[in-house]
């Protein structure tokens, strides 16, 4: 009898660990991203119980280097989570992402995935992320301090330059300190600054930041050029961000927003569940970024798209990939949507949302999508790493005439597209 | 009985052996093998760098590094800082140094020394993270001291004519007590009967100090410039913390920049650069020994 039940037991211990497996995805959404996983592991569990998920979050400037050296490495996590142009860069140093075309094709229902959706996935001829969330970004206004200085949501941007001299000089914060600036950007890191001109840009109801599909430069267009002269003027001649913001990177961003130093700002759908419950405790309203033209319709900007990826390398690749369409489907979903603010189904449950989540939720505002030259024009990191420095360059030593500022940039970007097209 | 040494034994010879082998295998292991391995490393093809069987690609990471105008212009600025906090650390320290020695100061030398030890002690990432507030342009105590004599604002990192000047204090302020240490342990050891030698023979504090003091400062004075030569030549965590080789590039030295490419996975290019700034390091230190150790005509 002793005999026999030991070996009962002995049997279940090595069937447990003969079949138990666990998958491991890498992010960087922090803790609404792990409790996001934690549930959807959950629920893939009720068809796959022996298979646990495991997700790790690091800080974006790390997931970068560890990714590639695990999958350089041949340690990669099963799966990797981020955003598209994340994922190229990965797939640009390893060369060692699974084509995803297939796996998707083998999802029943995907309805919901536009051509753009599907566009940007794809880069060097293959699918190297299966869409989960669309990236919407809109913009932000504390609306205690609309309230202090008399003011409402600024729907253009004279609208928005006005308060912000009010959030400047009105003392909105009620603390008795001259302590408080209009905007919170960034502008320190390769990217920064051109991702918030990316906003002021498409925000405006613009297509294109720096190249168009047919690769020309568009910058010295003339309602380009608008809103460039604009956005550079608020890092220099009007003031409206803190003075650090030259050395400002995403952290020290968010420090400034949450640290209730600055009163008009991104909100991007993965920080309103933290922002409507903690640091701005729903002190925020959010909108369509300003308008700069009467005939043109301000916007919410898609910004891109975060996916799933599945390194050639991955431990258990199927049971990845698998893994991976799930998040497809509709209970994944709707707990992306509760957990990190986005999805791409439409077919989702969101009354429950606060009426800010809703507002991204619902594709309420106005959207205008990024324009991802990126997967046109090969060369678009360089060139774009070049227009940083010369933007960043007129912001450390503002010239004294932006419009011949602009054209110049423009004439010296077309040079250097010319010469990168050629290789 | 012969002058000459006796000769040592063979069984005294393996024992000097058999003592010196683990630090040999030490140095080895944990000092050359990583140079030989990261040089290895920028011969290859990033992607994959970190593979088993790596692809060659020979000295196109050097062409590439060297034909980056991000990376000249990163040199240039590495250089530039390494000789002005060189210059700036080693005469404050000695200067500060002889103050202590000096009579001037009295039964508060301790706590001259203290507070000049502590910042060498104290967490890098501590120290500099004050720096960096203390530098704040909007209620950083550094402009809110200025503005309260009445002087104008600083830049601080803020600017890119005054970023290099910022770290380079936040640096003296972290290093200085170091190297006033090794200048204390000098002058302790300095022949004071030269100096009073020197005041009978009617010579003023400043020649005494210049003339017979500061030539018997020699070891010192070499040991500082070559540990701060190595040590700013690779400057990284100051500008980590405060600046991330902002703003606009002006603190993006060399060590920094060639993170900024490892983080990226760039490994080849980043162990190429890493490679240029340790023949530069070891070049510039043997010529400042060198030149230090030279004896006085």
């Amino acid at each position: 009898m002793i005999k026999r039940l030991l070996a009962s037991c002995a049997f279940a211990a090595l069937a447990t660990g003969v079949s138990a497996e666990e998958l491991v995805i890498w992010h960087d959404l922090g803790d609404n991203g792990i409790a996001w996983f934690d549930a959807v592991g959950q629920e893939f569990a009720k068809t796959h119980p022996d298979v646990t998920i495991t997700s790790v979050s690091y800080p974006t400037d790390q997931w970068y280097g560890r990714v590639i050296s695990a999958i350089n490495t041949d340690t990669a996590p099963d799966l990797i989570y981020n955003n598209y142009e994340r994922v190229i860069r990965i797939e640009t140093q390893t060369e060692n992402l699974a084509d995803m075309a297939g796996p998707l094709d083998a999802v029943d229902d995907t309805g919901f995935l536009t051509e753009a959706d599907l566009n940007v996935a794809s880069y060097g001829g293959k699918m190297i992320i299966l869409p989960i969330q669309r990236v919407q970004m809109g913009f932000g206004a504390r609306s205690s301090w609309l309230e202090a200085v008399g003011e409402e949501f600024p729907a253009t941007w004279e609208d928005a330059k006005r308060v912000a001299g009010k959030f400047m000089t009105e003392d909105p914060d009620g603390n008795g300190e001259d302590d408080t600036f209009g905007f919170a950007l960034e502008a320190a890191n390769p990217r920064d600054l051109i991702h918030m001109l990316d906003l002021f840009i498409f925000g405006a109801g613009l297509r294109h930041t720096l190249i168009d599909p047919e690769g020309n430069i568009v910058i010295d267009a003339p309602e380009h050029a608008e809103v460039l002269k604009e956005f550079l003027k608020t890092f220099t001649e009007y003031g409206y961000v803190a003075p650090d913001t030259i050395n400002h990177s995403f952290a020290e961003m968010y420090q400034v927003i949450e640290g209730g130093r600055a009163g008009m700002f991104r909100v991007g759908d993965w920080n309103v569940k933290k922002w409507d419950s903690e640091a701005l405790e729903g002190d925020f309203i959010v909108g369509e970024w300003p308008a700069h033209f009467d005939d043109k319709e301000n916007a919410v900007v898609i910004g891109g798209m975060r996916g799933v990826a599945v390194p050639e390398n991955s431990p258990h690749k199927d049971l990845a990939i698998e893994f991976a369409q799930f998040l497809l489907s509709q209970p994944a979903q709707q707990l992306a949507l509760e957990n990190v603010g986005a999805a791409v189904r439409d077919d989702l449950a969101v009354d429950d949302l606060s009426e800010r989540r809703q507002y991204f939720a619902k594709a309420q505002g106005n959207l205008n999508a990024y324009d991802f030259p990126e997967s046109l024009h090969a060369f678009y990191p360089e060139l774009e790493a070049t227009y940083h420095r010369k933007l960043l360059d007129a912001i450390a030593n503002p010239p004294e005439d932006w419009d011949a500022f602009i054209s110049q940039t423009a004439e010296e970007m077309r040079e250097e597209a010319a010469k990168l097209s050629q290789g | 009985m012969s002058s000459m040494t006796p000769p040592v034994s063979a069984n005294r010879v393996w024992v000097f052996y058999a003592f010196a082998l683990p630090f040999a295998a030490l140095t080895i292991i944990f000092g050359l093998w990583p140079i030989v391995l990261s040089f290895s490393v920028s011969l290859t093809k990033s992607a994959t760098a970190l593979r088993a069987e790596p692809i060659y690609v020979g000295l196109e990471n050097y062409l590439s590094v060297l034909s980056d105008p991000i990376f000249r212009a990163s040199l240039i600025s590495t250089l530039i800082y390494t000789l002005a906090s060189v210059v700036a650390n080693v005469l404050f320290a000695l200067g500060y140094a002889m103050l202590l020695h000096s009579t001037l100061i009295g039964p508060g030398r301790t706590i001259f020394k203290v507070a000049m030890f502590l910042p060498v002690v104290t967490p890098d990432l501590a120290g500099y993270a004050v720096w960096r507030w203390l530098y704040d342009q909007s209620f950083g105590a550094v402009n809110a001291f200025l503005d309260l004599v009445g002087l104008p604002a600083f830049g601080g990192i803020a600017s890119p004519d005054t970023a290099m000047i910022a770290i380079l204090i936040a640096e003296l302020w972290h290093h200085t007590g170091f190297f006033v240490l090794i200048f204390l342990a000098n002058l302790a050891i300095c022949d004071r009967s030269l100096e009073e030698a020197a005041e009978i023979d009617g010579a003023n504090r400043w020649q005494r100090k210049l003339y017979v003091v500061l030539p018997q400062m020699r070891p010192s004075l070499v040991i500082n410039t070559v540990y701060a030569v190595i040590q700013f030549l690779k400057t990284f965590t100051v500008v980590v913390i405060i600046t991330k080789g902002g703003p606009n590039g002006a603190t993006n030295f060399v060590s920094y920049y060639a993170y900024r490419l490892f983080d990226q996975g760039r490994y080849g290019e980043a162990m190429a650069m890493a490679s240029i700034l340790f023949v530069i390091v070891a070049a510039v230190a043997l010529v400042a020994y060198r030149i230090g150790d030279r004896r006085p005509s």
